[in-house]
This record gives C-alpha cells, structure tokens and sequence, in this order.
C-alpha cells in the first residue's frame, strides 16, 4: 500500500496516502453538513445532523450500503464487477418476506432461505463468469435484471411484506445495550445491525488482508492470466467472491426489510451504484490488483454521510441531488485516479520519443 | 451459412414464434396493431444500431436510457415553445451527440472501464432531469408524429428507421470506417499497429450513439401529446438484449446489424407472444435477464467449443 511508500519532501509517507485524504475530505464534508444540517428548536434544544442521534442513524441507514461495499471490494480488485448486489438484495427481501408470511416459516428459517437464495444468486453469477469465462459486467448486468425482475414478477408490482414481529423490527430499529427506562433509556449502545456490519467488516478485512485467497484477488486483478500460471485456483477465488457478494447482499437486504418494517420489490434499486462508488472512492483500482477494504470502509461512510446529510439539511429533493452528486463524485474520482498516471506516461514519452503512441482502449 | 450460424438460428426462433402465433393468435397479424407494434419498436430499432456499433467495438453504454429522456424532454421542451419538428430534430442530435462525446471522452480519452463511467453518467442525467423536471410532463400538442397526420407519421418512422438500419450494415461492411469498428473490438493494440487510432474510433462510436439516441429520443416524442420525462427507464437492457440476442459478441469485433434487427424483432415478438399465452406483465423483467443470460451463455458455449 501506499504507506510503506518511499518518503519525500518530509511529509510522512501516511499523510499522502489515499485513505488519509479520503479522511480529509470526510471530515470536511461531516463540518459542511454539520453547519447546514444542524438547527436549533424553539426550545434552545439541538435537532438535526449534529446530534448523537442523527449519527447513529447515518451508521443505521449507512449499514446497507457498508455490507455491499464491503463485499465488492474483493471483487473489483479482480478486475470484475458486480452490477446485481442491488437486485440480490431486493429479491431475497422478497424471498425472506414470502417464506414468513405465506409459506409461515418462523424469521430464523426465512432468514436462511434468503441467505441460501443470496448464495445461489452469487453461485449464478459465479457459474456463468468462471465456468463459461463471460465478462462479468454481461453476465451481473443480466442477472442485475434477472433478479428484480423475478422479485417483481413474485410481488406482482405491488405487494409488500409487512406485519413482522417486534424481535425482528428490533434488529433493525433498536440499538443495544439500553440502559434505564425502557421509554426513556439514558443510555443506549449502537444501532443492531450495526454489530453485524462490523463482524462482516472484520471478517472481509482479514479475508483481504490477511488470508492467501485475498493475495490471490490482486493477484488475479493484477493479471488473471499470471494468477492461472502462478497455479491459483483462479476460479475457485472468483466463484468465492461472487458467491459472498450474494450472501452478504442477501443479508443486507433482511437488514433492510427490519428497518423499514417491510419487504417490496424495489428494496436498494440503485445500491449497486453506491456500493461501487464507495469502493471506488476508497481507493481500490477500477482494473483490480490494488486497493483496500478500509479504505473502502471510509468510501462507505463518506457516500453514506451525504445520502443522509442532504436530506437533514433541507436540501429540496434531496434524494434526486444525492444520486445526482453520487454520479459525479463517482466520475471525479475514476478520474482523479487515472489523471496523475496519463499525465506521467504523456511527459515520459515525450522524454523518449516523439511521435506519442496511443495506449489501448481497455475492455469493457 | 455456416459463417452466420448465429444469426440464422436466431432468424429461425423468430420464424417458429411468428409460425406459433399464426396458429395460437391469429390476431397478433391484425394490420392496425402491427403497425403500431413496428412504430413502437422503431426508435428502439435506431438506438440498436449506435449500440451495435459500441458494442462491436468492445466497449457497452448502459446511460442510453437517460440519454433518450434528456433528448425527449429538452426536444420536447423546444416543441412546446413552438419550434417546429424539423428544427428540433438537429438539436435533439447535436445533444445526443454531446451526451455521447462526454462518456467517449472519459472512456477513450482517459481509458476509464465504459461500464463503470455510463453507469455514474447512468444516474447522474436521470436523477438532474428529475431534479429539473420533477416529473412533470410536457404538452408538444401540434407537433404529433412531426405534424403529419397519424398513418404516414408512423410509416415514415418505421421505413426512416429500416433504411437507416440498412444504411449503417451497408457502411459496417463496405466502409474503412465501418471495418476499423471491428477491428479495434478484435484487437486495439492490432488495429493501433495497422495504423488506426483506436481511441478516436471508440469516442467516434459513443458520438455516434448518442446522436442516434437524440433521433430515436424524437421519434418516440412525438407518438403522443405528452412527453414524459421519466421515460427510458430500463431502456439500455431492452437495446443491450436486443444486439446481444442478434449476435453480436461482448467480447467485441463479431456482429453485424442485420442480425440486430432479427434479434429486435425476436425480442418484440416476445412479450405480444406471452400476453397471448396469459403470462403476466410482471415477468418482463425476470423474461429480459433471462434472455440476455441465454445469449450470452449461447455465445460463451460457442467460444468453448471452438480452438482457442
């Protein structure tokens, strides 16, 4: 990584590393909302983004985004990527909703057929990109329509899931511990879900860090051809990254249906580009080889901060302003990462040679 | 024959399902609702051909869906101030053209993934039209089927979409231009070395397409008084599944268009063809991934098959 990069001009090797200016950036981006968002009532008390409150929800809403950024990240540092998290997700709310309510089987059992759907949806993928060697981007685009095309044909458009017991709301409304009156507790630990995101967090942390099958991922980012050379089991990686993707989607998506008390067909349309962006921005190379899970962890939350800041700052039509500005952040940054490489090869061919050869265009 | 395997076959499904629906639903060859079947197909048609092309040259534009409303909705905008059709058409092209030229810039200027840059264009047009619009629909009231009246509006639109079709196939095999698409989705670095500038091609083909969705984005405007400017939602997988379902490969450099039109007219035929068998409307969706999946898998089958 870039810390252990060579010093020079005295500025520590960590403070130019891409996740301390993403740090940066998100602590600027936490002031601008804090001021905006932040507003006080008639009655002198604070309300709005700059409570512990409203942060404990952008880490509750922002757990989602999190679990499908996390398990992207190995896959793009393959060099692939996973259009369908978005679809899996809202298909195995469906699947969670129609195994409790009409099949009557209790949350634990639906619970597992959603997470055995998850998996059989990454299976899916993981069969027809390793086995076949189609480009990922075809086949997830396929299964991306697949999926919430299924989930709506079962729902007919228009039903929604709803009546779950209590328990399982408290997965993704309660925080725990609570401390005190159960009305008024006078002091409550972090959101629910939000032990779950961080078990996955650490378990895909060491999977990439510090396991052999997460070298591999770069390996197979880095040249997939090398990797198959080098005797890795290419596809076994591959088909494991993608077969995670559907499972942890699957699990973000029961984690949706208990915060939202409901499970319908268009559950995180439009989370693949969140959770791609939020890789992205935290530093893992497009074209795979290279990149991180916490700064993917910091991608998260910066792309988190803004979907709820917006709203908490009055902003008019805050959703369309967030994926709009989602969008562009997205371009800004693929290319801030490339700009720096084009401009380096532009003057050392120039050094060379004089006629500048053109570069290849990638594959898609 | 052996050459165009792939076409033909798709050629023959489209035969078998046009047999069956002359014997199960005679009605699907009812004159008035045909032609209003290929009218609605026609813009979809325009935009096949700009996608064949990227898609023959190696890259994919999944932002043809915000395009085609961007398009409708500004062009839309200009006939309700009272422009007439014929002055909207060129800039609903130029802007097309515009739209296309900033992906091919981030995409062959720097080398970015097409997938991942249409993607954040993908959403970043649709949700500042939304932002600007807020949905609210657009009265082009005279300006219907380009002020002609309702028959020859339609006809125009279909045969204006088969003989630019024809015109594009024609210049795929018989133009420099058209033989420096494939070559570049063969092989960039080849094509480099034969002395073509692949990345020039790649930012000419997204251009290309988004002009073309600018025209295709007229065409659908004007088959009824309101514009909407949500429209196009799920468009680039009806138009990805229809060049893929024709034969043209992902991987690039193999395809032509006269397999697109088979594989359009395939996949247009389908859902008449459910409605007729009693499968609901819901699974359009489910159906559309399938059939993309299908291809695919079809054509990676193929590549499996054959020597590497």
């Amino acid at each position: 990584m870039s810390a252990s990069a060579p010093k020079s001009g005295g500025v520590p090797a960590v403070f130019r590393s891409h996740e301390f200016i993403l740090f940066v950036v998100l602590v600027a981006e936490w002031i601008f909302f804090y001021f905006t968002g932040t507003s006080k009532n008639f009655s002198g008390a604070t309300f709005g983004f700059g409570t512990l409150d409203a942060q404990i929800d952008i880490f509750r809403h922002g757990c989602e985004i999190g679990l499908l950024a996390l398990v992207m990240t190995p896959i793009i540092l393959t060099g692939g990527i996973d259009l369908s998290v978005g679809s899996v997700l809202g298909f195995s709310a469906i699947i969670f909703g129609l195994l409790w309510h009409d099949a009557h089987a209790s949350i634990a059992v639906a619970a597992a057929g959603a997470l055995a759907m998850g998996a059989v949806a990454g299976g899916l993928n993981a069969l027809l990109i390793t086995w076949l060697r189609l480009p990922p981007l075809i086949v997830t685009l396929g299964t991306f329509s697949l999926f919430r095309g299924l989930a709506e044909a079962i729902t007919h458009g228009t039903i929604t899931y709803t009546n779950f017991p209590d328990s399982f709301i408290f997965l993704g409304n309660g925080r725990w511990p609570s401390f005190g009156p159960v009305d008024h507790p006078t002091w409550q630990g972090l959101p629910v879900q939000g032990y779950i995101f961080i078990l996955v967090a650490i378990g895909v942390w060491l999977l990439v860090h510090r396991t052999a099958i997460g070298r591999s991922f770069r390996a197979i980012g880095y040249s997939p051809e090398g990797a198959r050379y080098a005797g890795l089991p290419v596809n076994r990686r591959l088909a494991l990254a993608y077969i995670l993707a559907g499972v942890v989607a699957a699990l973000a998506g029961i984690i949706f249906t208990a915060r939202l008390g409901q499970a319908k067909a268009d559950l995180g349309s439009g989370y693949e580009l969140l959770a791609i962006t939020a890789v992205v921005l935290g530093g893992t190379s497009i074209f795979g080889g290279s990149g991180s899970v916490h700064g993917t962890l910091l991608g998260a939350a910066a792309v988190a901060v803004l979907k709820d800041g917006l709203s908490l700052s009055h902003c008019p039509q805050p959703s369309e302003i967030g994926g709009m500005l989602t969008g562009l952040l997205l371009i800004l940054t693929l290319t801030a990462s490339v700009l720096p490489k084009i401009l380096s090869n532009r003057r050392s061919h120039r050094q060379t040679a004089p006629s500048t050869p053109q570069p290849s265009p990638p594959s898609p | 024959m052996k050459r165009y395997f792939r076409e033909w076959s798709v050629a023959g499904a489209l035969g078998v399902m046009l047999l069956a629906l002359a014997v199960f639903a005679p009605r699907f060859y009812e004159w008035q609702p045909m032609l209003s079947r290929l009218t609605a197909m026609a813009p979809t048609l325009v935009i096949c051909c700009g996608m064949a092309l990227v898609i023959i040259g190696r890259q994919i534009d999944i932002s043809v869906g915000s395009q085609f409303a961007i398009c409708g909705a500004c062009g839309g905008l200009l006939m309700a101030h009272g422009w007439p059709p014929v002055a909207v058409i060129p800039v609903a092209l130029v802007l097309g053209a515009l739209l296309g030229a900033f992906n091919g810039a981030l995409i062959a200027g720097l080398g970015l993934p097409s997938i991942v840059v249409t993607l954040a264009t993908m959403v970043t047009w649709r949700e500042a039209l939304r932002w600007l619009r807020q949905g609210e629909l657009i009265n082009i009231g005279s300006a219907q089927w380009f002020g002609l009246s309702q028959a020859a509006g339609q006809w125009s639109m279909v045969l204006g979409a088969l003989i630019l079709l024809v015109a594009i196939a024609l210049a795929m095999k018989r133009l420099a231009a058209g033989r420096f698409v494939y070559a570049v989705g063969t092989d960039a670095e080849a094509a480099r070395l034969a002395g073509i500038r692949p990345r020039l091609v790649t930012f000419l083909t997204f251009i290309f397409l988004g002009a073309l969705t600018g025209l295709a984005a007229m065409m659908f405007s004007v088959q009824s008084l309101q514009v909407d400017p949500n429209t196009g939602n799920g468009l680039e997988l009806r138009v990805i599944a229809a060049v893929v379902v024709g034969g043209v490969s992902i991987s690039g450099g193999r395809g032509n268009l006269w397999g697109v039109l088979v594989g359009l007219l395939l996949l247009t035929c389908i859902s008449p063809a459910l409605t007729y068998l009693g499968v609901e409307a819901y699974w359009e969706k489910a159906i559309q991934g399938a059939i993309i999946l299908l291809a695919v898998v079809a054509d990676g089958l193929r590549n499996r098959k054959a020597p590497r």
